[in-house]
């Protein structure tokens, strides 16, 4: 990791004039809600802003125009996307398929599957859901046991996913499974693409400890899905999912999740803060800055083509100790109770109960930590 | 990085060397105080992302020698102090990955060691960071062309964030060397001592956390983000 350079963040185009446009929407189209909706934002469901923005031209920006796409740089989604979170925008409903799922299926699906999920997904109409947890498999996601076998009729999928976000309101689950008989470990996985409305699948809600209904459990009882639903190349499910999750720990969502505290700190404190909160504005206010620095650049390379796979995993692990730091150390100085009803103590309160899963969603901390000491050369 | 820099850094590398025993002669000699005077005035017309480069060699190789002093003014201390504490927390890095990966305890290397392995990403974590605050703040200088209050939260952010990875890398490093570490033969305390100096010097974590968080208070809630996305 000698000789580390920022890659250029260089998006085509007028970036400024970008922002002020998605600005100007936003301030006529985001929904003036509970404020407590603006953290953690894209766990914060509402169709019709997902349409709305679809409409837009703000989801599927980087698929092709031929599949309903915008024909967009991946870092004038960035740029677009670190507004909508910055700005605290429920955009919980399509996250997981404009992120990932889309790109996937553009990356290593077959030209059927494109035609019949991407339009949908670039209108912001079609959700999807990550089906990589297994009660038996967790950080030791090779362990997935979920079988699909292929019969004259299609495959024939038994087993249990868990954990999985959004099942309840998705259209599709985009599953690792193990497709052939007898095999172990990474090899022998397959990703399949499921239409959640297949009969013999089974969706129940888990609670999370905030009260909210975000993640479940997914039944699968002998499920047949077609043979089209095999996503790139039999056998190679877990290799094409290692390169999913690089997709995902990167995003500027890895440290403007809470971003909507660190606002309401700053107008709490007013024009002329005491040294105390100053102090604490500042030194959390430099860390976005690095982080937002070390993102961009990552989005960058990836944008290149290049695999900053321990890179990614650097700003997902600063970005989860900065975001769980932030209302730990809020708390430790202001003055509000608990119950109190006004903005900074209503979003304290919410990201201090949400922000352990922080360090557990898209790959624990362990686990980033172990995939870090790996890029140093130690494992 | 530029042919043009690469040269400039293989310079340094072998003038650095040369210096740490003799002192500031070589360097002198070498003509680094011209290292950001423009050409038609006689200089290199280095620009900022030559000094952090040369400034990070510096911080590895003669971080006792005033180096940065000889090369830009007494307001961009602060910056050049930054790319100095780099280059010191790279080898830190280096020298302590080197070490786990030699040292045999328990019939295997330090490095296969979970714990340890967890503990040194932790530390390049913060390596990371601060090469990269050190770059941001290389870019947006050279955009303003040197101009210090137009930099100021680049500024502040940088030398604010790389204090407070001292701490945590100096402590990592010693830890994961074990004894050695803690000798004055052995090549660590080389940068960690500097390291623990340079937190204090041009603004310690205080001063430059009142001084950006003010400056973010004037800025209000709405207005961090719109100021940060305008640089
Ligand atoms: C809010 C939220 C949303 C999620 N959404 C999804 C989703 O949409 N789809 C999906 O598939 N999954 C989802 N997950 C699941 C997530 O990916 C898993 O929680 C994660 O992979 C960890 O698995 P586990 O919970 O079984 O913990 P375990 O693997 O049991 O780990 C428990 C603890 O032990 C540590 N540990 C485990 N093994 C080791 C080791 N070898 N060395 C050191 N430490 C170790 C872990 O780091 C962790 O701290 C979600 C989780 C959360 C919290």
């Amino acid at each position: 990791m000698q000789g580390f350079a920022l890659y250029p963040f260089d998006p085509p185009g007028d970036v400024a004039a970008r922002r002020d446009e998605l600005r100007a929407w936003l301030a006529v189209n985001q929904p003036q809600g509970d404020i407590v909706a603006r953290a953690n934002c894209w766990a914060s469901f509402d169709a019709d802003f997902s349409r709305a923005l679809g409409a837009a031209g703000y989801v599927g920006m980087t698929l092709p125009a031929r599949y309903g796409g915008g024909d967009r740089h991946p870092l004038e989604r960035y740029v677009v996307i670190e507004e909508l979170l910055a700005a605290g925008a429920p955009v919980g409903a399509h996250w997981i398929a404009d992120r990932q799922t889309g790109p996937l299926i553009l990356r290593y699906g077959s030209e059927e599957q494109r035609e019949r999920y991407l339009p949908g997904i670039a209108k912001g109409e079609l959700y999807a859901c990550i089906g990589l947890s297994e009660p038996g498999a967790g950080s030791d996601l090779a362990a997935v046991r979920t079988t699909a076998r292929e019969t004259a009729a299609g495959w024939r999928i038994n087993g249990q996913k868990i954990w999985t976000t959004g099942a309840h309101f998705s259209h599709i689950m985009l599953a690792l499974v193990r497709s052939e008989e007898g095999s172990e470990r990474g090899a022998g996985l397959s990703q399949l693409l499921i239409d959640l409305d297949t009969p013999g699948i089974t969706i129940r809600p888990i609670i999370d400890m905030a009260g909210h209904h975000d993640f479940n459990e997914v039944f699968f009882d002998d499920v047949l899905v077609p043979h089209g639903a095999l996503v790139g190349t039999r056998g190679q499910g877990w290799q094409q999912v290692t390169a999913e999750l690089g997709l995902e720990r990167s995003g500027p969502e890895r440290y403007l999740s809470s971003h909507a505290l660190l606002a309401a700190l700053i107008d709490a404190a007013g024009a002329d803060p005491d040294p105390a909160v100053a102090s604490l504005i500042g030194e959390l206010a430099a860390e976005m800055w690095t982080l937002r620095r070390l993102s961009m650049s990552t989005a960058a390379k990836l944008a290149a083509g290049e695999d900053p796979m321990v890179e990614a995993s650097v700003v997902k692990e600063l970005g989860n100790a900065f975001e769980q730091d932030m209302p730990r150390r809020v708390q430790a100085i202001v003055t509000s109770g608990w119950d109190d009803p006004d903005d900074l103590a209503r979003l304290l309160r919410a990201l201090l109960i949400a922000s352990p899963s922080f360090s557990l969603r898209g790959g624990t901390r362990e686990v980033i930590r172990g995939i870090i000491a790996r890029g140093l050369g130690l494992r | 990085m530029s042919a043009a820099r690469e040269m400039l850094c293989d310079t340094a590398r072998a003038v650095f060397a040369e210096a740490a025993p003799a002192g500031m002669g070589p360097i002198e000699e070498a003509g680094f105080a011209l290292l950001l005077v423009p050409e038609d005035a006689g200089g290199f017309g280095g620009d900022w992302g030559d000094v952090n480069a040369v400034l990070q060699i510096a911080g590895v190789v003669v971080p006792d020698l005033p180096v940065a002093e000889l090369i830009v003014n007494d307001a961009l201390q602060p910056a050049a102090t930054v790319s100095l504490m780099a280059g010191a927390m790279g080898q830190a890095l280096a020298l302590s990955i080197e070490h786990v990966n030699t040292r045999q305890q328990f019939g295997r290397p330090l490095g296969k060691f979970q714990a340890v392995q967890q503990s040194l990403a932790v530390m390049a974590c913060e390596v990371r960071a601060v090469e990269a605050a050190a770059a941001a703040l290389a870019a947006r200088l050279d955009a303003v062309g040197l101009d210090v209050a137009a930099a100021e939260f680049e500024i502040a952010a940088t030398k604010l964030r790389a204090n407070r990875a001292v701490g945590v890398v100096t402590a990592i490093a010693h830890q994961v060397h074990g004894a050695i570490g803690f000798t004055r033969e052995y090549e660590l305390s080389r940068v960690t001592i500097p390291l623990m100096r340079w937190r204090g010097a041009h603004g310690n974590d205080a001063y430059w956390a009142q001084l950006l968080g003010r400056q973010v208070a004037e800025f209000g809630g709405k207005g961090l983000w719109e100021a940060l996305t305008a640089r």
